[in-house]
Formats: structure tokens, sequence, C-alpha cells
């Protein structure tokens, strides 16, 4: 079989199917000029590579961060403007968000209000949140909520029964509580993960969440409109 | 495992169309940022591009669909303002790296590293700019060649021998040089 320079380049793309593959890496492993040709790919790569993946790390300028920060700010008038503060300091720019304080400190005094201001006063029957979780489930909409809010609530979504059903995740635990008469009923409980490796553990029971709710919701998840009616409804029921 | 994956994925989908389209065009601007580089020439005009494609993005963010790939639909603004905006700015003033400017100019005295970053960006900036938009799509940006030429515009046919002819003039520029 001959081997084109143009398979060459496919093969170090990644782009031949499986047979061709096998075929190409054959005739690689006989021919030393067709292993240099393919060699001088990944010398290409590996210098582009290292050319271009430290831009993508470089902290992105202010104006560009402002310039979305002003539109979801319009968009939502909400504490939008503090989740672009933390999505920098999650790339560890934290000495960045001191400039984003004087924009964010109206939407943190807001949470701290939320925080005291507690409709589900006193205790919650065993198997239902507690009164701070319920707080946040009752009020907090996820296209609201700061990118790293906790409890942060993942999605909402209307279970098979009717009833409306959200999940959450803290740093301390996560799950799925659904709405009822008396309040919010936690169907599903997760423990929460151990500080190091945070990134990793964090996606890994993210998906563990998500994966139940896929098998209890009755359709995908709520998007922000659905949600806001859904809210508005006190979570009750919506047919 | 089988038959958790794909609900999985499928609820994360889901997810990601709860999010905002601000906080999903934050999370692709380091991306940006990197390609605007590579089709400017590493030059100051790179963050304007960006900056153009952001307000381009928000105006229109009714014509991307959810559940498509933003970061497709990103790109291709970005070409296209390259394309329209920055090319013919930069064809008034003129301003390219003269054609016979060694590719080694700058090679003593610096530090090795240095040199070979600025010896990428002057062979980048030779190659016509169909063909390094095809180099940056598939070779830095992950993207496959359907990807690509569905970014670009052009049948796939065209997108593999523009990417070819692109890499083979750096693989040459580049070895030629050191």
């Amino acid at each position: 079989m001959t081997v084109t320079p143009e398979m060459i380049a496919a093969f170090a793309d990644g782009e031949l199917g499986a047979d061709e593959r096998r075929r190409v890496e054959a005739a690689i492993a006989a021919d030393p000029e067709l292993a240099a040709q393919l060699e001088r790919h990944r010398r290409l790569k590996g210098l582009l590579a290292a050319r271009y993946a430290p831009i993508a790390a470089e902290p992105v300028p202010d104006r560009l961060l402002t310039l979305i920060a002003q539109s979801a700010h319009a968009e939502t008038g909400s504490g939008e403007v503090v989740s672009m503060a933390q999505a920098r300091a999650r790339r560890s720019l934290a000495p960045m968000v001191r400039r984003w304080l004087p924009v964010a400190g109206p939407a943190l005094a807001a949470s701290l209000v939320l925080a005291i201001w507690q409709p589900w006063q006193g205790s919650q029957p065993a198997g239902y949140a507690d009164s701070a979780l319920a707080t946040v489930l009752e009020s907090r909409l996820v296209a609201e909520q700061p990118t790293n809010a906790d409890p942060r609530i993942l999605l909402s979504f209307q279970a098979r029964d009717g009833s409306v059903c959200r999940a959450w995740r803290s740093t301390a635990d996560g799950g799925i509580a659904c709405r009822d008469g008396t309040g919010w009923k936690v169907t599903r409980r997760f423990a929460g993960s151990p500080e190091a490796d945070r990134e990793y553990r964090q996606a890994g029971s993210d998906a563990d969440i998500l994966a139940v709710a896929q098998e209890m919701a009755k359709d995908g998840a709520m998007d922000a409109q659905a949600e806001r009616s859904a809210r508005a409804a006190s979570w009750l029921n919506l047919r | 495992m089988k038959r958790t994956r794909p609900a999985v994925s499928s609820i994360r989908k889901a997810w990601t169309l709860t999010q905002t389209f601000e906080t999903l065009l934050v999370d692709l601007l380091p991306r940006m940022r990197r390609f605007a580089y590579g089709l400017t020439g590493a030059s100051a005009d790179a963050d304007d591009l960006c900056q153009m494609a952001i307000e381009r993005a928000l105006a229109r963010r009714d014509q991307w669909q959810r559940g498509t790939r933003l970061d497709s639909w990103i790109y291709k603004i970005m070409r296209n303002l390259f394309i329209d905006e920055i090319r013919a700015t930069r064809r008034r003033r003129e301003t390219f790296v003269p054609d016979e400017a060694g590719l080694a100019i700058g090679a003593e005295g610096g530090q090795e590293a240095t040199v070979e970053l600025a010896m990428i960006d002057r062979a980048m900036l030779r190659l016509p700019d169909e063909q390094r938009e095809a180099v940056l799509l598939v070779m830095v940006e992950g993207c496959s060649y359907k990807e690509a030429a569905e970014i670009v515009g052009c049948p796939v046919g065209t997108l593999n021998s523009r990417l070819v002819r692109g890499r083979d003039a750096l693989m040459d520029l580049l070895e030629d040089a050191a």
C-alpha cells in the first residue's frame, strides 16, 4: 500500500478510521522514511503547542471580562457580576478579585440578607432539608447564582410524579431534594468530597448527582424561564 | 459503565443548557485569546479581535442554538472578524513583516526559547491566512477536519489541502532556520 503524505498528516491528527490507522501504523513501522515524516509532524505540533499553550494560560485582560460582566449584569440585574470575579479566582487569579469588590459588594450584601432571612424557621422533619438548605432551594435560581455558590444548585427538573426537584451540591454534601407540602424532601444525599483533589472529585460527584437526576426526571432540566415560573408557583406541582 | 455513560453525558448537556451565555463565554476566553494570537501573529490586535468577537457574540446571541457547540460558533465569528476588520485595517497600515525578513533575525544573544517563539510567529505570519487558520484550528485548537471546515466554511477536502500546504511550509521554514 502507498501511504501518501496526506495520510501521514491525517494519522498524526487522529483523523483516520481504525482500519486505515492500522495500515498506516504497519507502513510506518516498516519504512524509516515514513517514520521520519511522522516525526516531523509531531515535532511541529510540539513547537506550536509550546508557542500557543502559554497564551491560554495567561490571565484574561480585565476589559474582556468587564465586557461580558456588563452584559450579564444588564441581562439579569443580579449577582452574576460576582461570578465573573469568581471565574477569575478559579483560575487562581485571586488578586484581581479585589478590583471587583466595589461591583460585587451589593450582591454579596444581598446574599447575606438571604442567609439571615429564612422562611424555614425552626427544625424541619427528619428526611427534609434543614432550614438553611431549604432556604437556598426555595429561593436560588440556577441562572442567578455566583459560579461558586455554596451550596450551588446544579439544576431543577420535574420528576415523573410531577413534583419539582432540585439537585444541589456544597462542600459538605450534595443531593436531590423534591418539594412537597411540608418542605424540601431529600430523596438522595451524597457525601461531600475531601478538600484534596477537589477539582477532580467534584467533577466526579457532580456526575453522580446528575446521573440520579437523569433517572428521576420526566424530561430534561428546566431552563431559566421554567425555573422562574416554578419558583413563582413555590415549586409545587406544575402540570 | 456502558449503560450509565450516555445518561451522564446527556444530563451534562442539559446542565450546560442551564448555564448563562455569559458564563459559557467567560470559560471560552482563554481559548479565544490563543486563537486570536495565532491569527494575528501575537500582536496587539489579538485582544482587539477578542473584544470585537465578544461584542458580536453578545449582540447575536440569539443566533447561537443552545445544545450546539459554542466554541465552533465563536471561532467562526473570530475568523470572519479577522478577515473583515483586522486584515483590512492592516492592509491600509501595511505593517506586515517584510517578506524577505529572515526568520532567524534576533537569534544572537537572546534566550533560546524566546528566539524559537519569535521564529514560530514569523513563520506563521508568512503563511497565507487560509493556511494559517487551518493549521491553528486543527493543530492548536484541536478541531477535527470536519469541525474546522465548518468553521471556515469550506469543503473538508479544501481544508485538508490548505492544512497540508500550511504544515509543509511551516516545517520547511522552521527547519531551514534551525
